[in-house]
């Protein structure tokens, strides 16, 4: 708690002017913004905001309402409405709610793994050491790497007559499969945890950076140790970007299309039959359109749900008076 | 409902206007035929779109700008090539020409995929005077016209070249294990893999792990039982003949141990490349596009082509009503956009890749077999491509629904779900009749909303 304030405090610092007064606040005077706002130059952005994220939406909320499939697809404006029936049948014919389960608790378990890896990484490569700019470096592979490469050089090395196994048989363990069945799921976490946590590390790294220098003086002069300076000067500081690549994160482990479509194919092992897997067969091996998309609206809304509430707990806000609703 | 949509059609009516508006900045004027058959297409351009060949690449392009040259020496129009890698792609490409109306002009589909295709009702319906302007129906192999439409009025799929699927044997190993000729029964394909399996060497490489060829063994072994799979109205995957197909398919691998564990990871190439190696007697489900990697490797000269068995297993005979399939219909066809302005151009490209010459021409580069009937025949004195040739005249192709796309992704999936129990060294009767049965339930429910 100390911390929250200690930050607080810091962040009013930031936005006073140097040396000068407190702004006067006078409440009657309207400001400019609010008495003549110029709005007509949001239009560009508000443009672009609508051909790329409302159309789109709108077209997929009504693509989820219609019987769009192969037959009807050359004449979608007058394709039958159907309503909700695609939703009923997406929920009650099809593995979608499993399928959400496993993105969910998929995307949710990578990423509870990998923002410890991510900071811890931060946090050994913040002194300055010989080699540190190389270590640096190195972090960043799992990143640069396209997934594609990532999926097909874990599938290659997982096979059953692949490297892990043979390195495995000669100590002695028989690792059974690592592409299909149960394991496939555990499989599926641990490629995509050694693909994203330099995410983690990156977000972390420009949190860390913020830290002024005189903080780290403040806190070596009244003597903390390091484990004090971590737990109660640096992880306050980390708070706000470690929560924000927490939900980037899951948000992103929960999109993921190459990583499971390259490792497992499809159609998936039932295990790692991940939203994503789902959504691409139901759209392009069946061609049932107007089904896929209500499977997207289904998801969107159940994990808009928890996001939200996500949101309004960690009070992720970049507006000044964010934290202070 | 209908007010609601209406609201709704308003709503999105701008969306429409706009799209339409899109379509129509693509027009472009309709090409002119001069009536003497001769297409001049001088300032046009015809927009092709093409699988792309990941095995030959640099052949590929060299193929793409010779033909491009001839065609421009032909008609005077400019060619241009579009590619796609995946199904999906493809997919994504008709998708957005079919609801647009703008796009490549001519594509070359896979055979399996010519059913949804033609469900979409977006390419040119093949007449007469359609036929006549690709040099005439009688140029193609009869039996590579089977997948171009659902009878032979309403075709839109012109082959273009036939990739039958037949088994290629090692000949050392076939005479080591003391059997003169390759298995005709499936049965007798896996005694004999028995025999071949012995330390360092399996009797069969098997894909099992492959997106494609299960469905293939599985449809092949029924339909040979009788069992088309989709029969008028009715799906059948829940008939004996499936079942006794996937207890053949597994078993090679549960009870003959005639095949490699390390398989239930394989597609189609790992499979290629153990036999290749020499580690197996039999690959089946494979065509003469792999004698490049065979000669590759030392493998060479010691591998023959054979007919995959056409008696379904647990049968000596073909029952009455058993149909001699070799092999599913598999190749190429080309499609003609019904929104294209340039249909004459389009259709005299096809007749262009088609010819005689063309075509051979086009086998010596990518292995792939002519449907043309004289270029076909040409290749018959070659004994390597014998066995495929026979193949393609004994292709059955799949039943042309658009429903066809589901019935192989069940049959499939039936496959992938059972690779665990495959490692395992088992597959109980009861875990298969399971997913036999939800495979059922979704490709029928397919079949019952095709129209």
């Amino acid at each position: 708690m100390t911390s929250e304030i200690a930050g607080n405090t810091l962040r009013d610092e930031a936005t006073r002017p140097a040396g000068g007064p407190p702004a006067p606040q006078n409440k009657k005077r309207k400001g400019v913004t609010e008495r003549d706002r110029p709005l007509w130059l949001l239009a560009p952005g508000g443009l672009l905001i609508a051909v790329i994220i409302l159309i789109p939406l709108v077209l997929a909320l009504y693509m989820s309402l219609i019987d769009l499939d192969q037959y009807t697809l050359r004449k979608w404006l007058t394709t039958p409405f159907i309503g909700v029936e695609n939703f009923v049948e997406a929920l009650t014919k099809t593995d979608l709610l499993r399928s959400i389960w496993i993105s969910v608790s998929f995307a949710v378990v990578s990423t509870i793994v990998t923002v410890p890896l991510g900071v811890a990484a931060v946090v050994v490569t913040q002194n300055p050491y010989r080699g540190r700019a190389i270590v640096r470096a190195v972090f960043l592979i799992p990143y640069v790497l396209p997934s594609f490469v990532v999926a097909t050089v874990w599938r290659t090395m997982l096979q059953p007559d692949g490297i892990v196994n043979s390195v495995l048989h000669n100590v002695g363990i028989d690792p059974g499969l690592w592409l299909n069945g149960p394991m496939s799921y555990w499989t599926l976490i641990l490629v995509e945890i050694w693909a994203a946590w330099p995410f983690i590390y990156l977000l972390a790294l420009a949190g860390l950076q913020s830290v002024d220098h005189e903080v780290h003086e403040a806190a070596a002069i009244d003597g903390a140790l390091w484990w004090r300076k971590l737990r109660e000067v640096i992880f306050p500081y980390l708070k706000g970007p470690v929560s924000l690549a927490f939900l980037l994160g899951t948000l992103n482990h929960i999109n993921n299309f190459t990583l499971p479509f390259v490792l497992f194919g499809a159609p998936a092992p039932a295990d790692v039959n991940v939203l994503p897997i789902l959504v691409y067969v139901t759209s392009f091996q069946s061609f049932r359109f107007g089904l896929s998309a209500a499977m997207a609206v289904v998801s969107l809304i159940l994990i808009a749900i928890p996001l939200f509430i996500y949101l309004r707990a960690v009070k992720l806000d970049v507006s000044d008076d964010g934290g202070k609703k | 409902m209908e007010i609601t949509r209406k609201n709704f059609l308003i709503g999105i009516g701008g969306m429409g206007a706009l799209s339409l508006a899109l379509a129509a900045c693509g027009g472009s004027p309709d090409t002119s035929s001069s009536g003497t058959g001769k297409v001049d297409g001088t300032g046009k351009t015809l927009t092709v779109l093409f699988s792309t060949k990941s095995q030959y690449p640099e052949e590929q392009k060299a193929w793409f700008a010779k033909t491009a040259e001839d065609f421009k020496t032909l008609t005077g129009a400019t060619l241009q090539w579009e590619t796609f890698a995946s199904a999906n792609d493809e997919m994504t490409r008709i998708q957005t020409s079919v609801v647009s109306g703008t796009g490549p002009d001519v594509y070359g589909l896979g055979t399996t995929f010519t059913p949804t295709a033609y469900s979409t009702g977006a390419f040119v319906k093949m007449g007469d005077a359609e036929w006549k302007k690709v040099g005439g129906k009688d140029k193609f192999v009869p039996a590579t016209l089977g997948i171009s439409g659902p009878d032979a009025n309403n075709q839109i799929g012109i082959p273009f070249v036939s990739r039958p699927f037949v088994m290629a044997y090692n000949t050392e190993m076939l005479k080591a294990a003391g059997i003169d000729k390759p298995a005709t029964t499936w049965d007798e394909f896996s005694d004999h893999a028995k025999k071949m399996t012995k330390p360092g060497q399996y009797g069969l490489a098997i894909a099992y792990k492959d997106n494609f060829d299960p469905w293939k063994f599985i449809w092949g072994m029924s339909i040979q039982g009788g069992n088309p799979i989709i029969d008028g109205k009715k799906v059948r995957i829940d008939d004996p003949t499936v079942l006794a197909a996937y207890d053949a398919y597994f078993g090679w691998l549960t009870k003959d141990k005639a095949v490699d564990p390390a398989s239930v990871g394989w597609g189609n190439a790992q499979a290629l490349a153990a036999f290749a190696a020499g580690k197996a007697g039999y690959f089946p489900m494979t065509s003469p596009l792999s004698i490049p990697t065979l000669d590759k490797s030392p493998m060479k000269g010691k591998y023959q082509y054979a007919l995959l068995p056409m008696v379904p297993p647990g049968q000596t005979a073909r029952p009455s009503g058993g149909v001699e399939a070799a092999s599913i219909l598999s190749g190429d066809n080309l499609v003609v956009a019904d929104y294209s302005p340039n249909k004459d151009l389009a259709f005299a490209f096809i007749k262009m890749i088609t010819d005689t010459a063309a075509q051979a021409n086009y086998y010596k580069i990518f292995g792939e077999i002519p449907t043309n009937v004289e270029a076909a025949k040409s290749l018959k004195s070659d004994p390597l491509v014998a066995p495929a040739l026979d193949a393609a005249s004994k292709s059955v192709a799949t039943p042309f629904s658009g429903a066809w796309g589901d019935v192989q992704l069940a049959l499939t999936n039936i496959a992938v779900q059972t690779i665990p129990d495959l490692s395992a060294g088992s597959v109980s009767e009861s875990a298969l009749s399971g997913r036999i049965k939800t495979a059922q339930s979704t490709a029928q429910a397919a079949l019952d909303r095709a129209k």
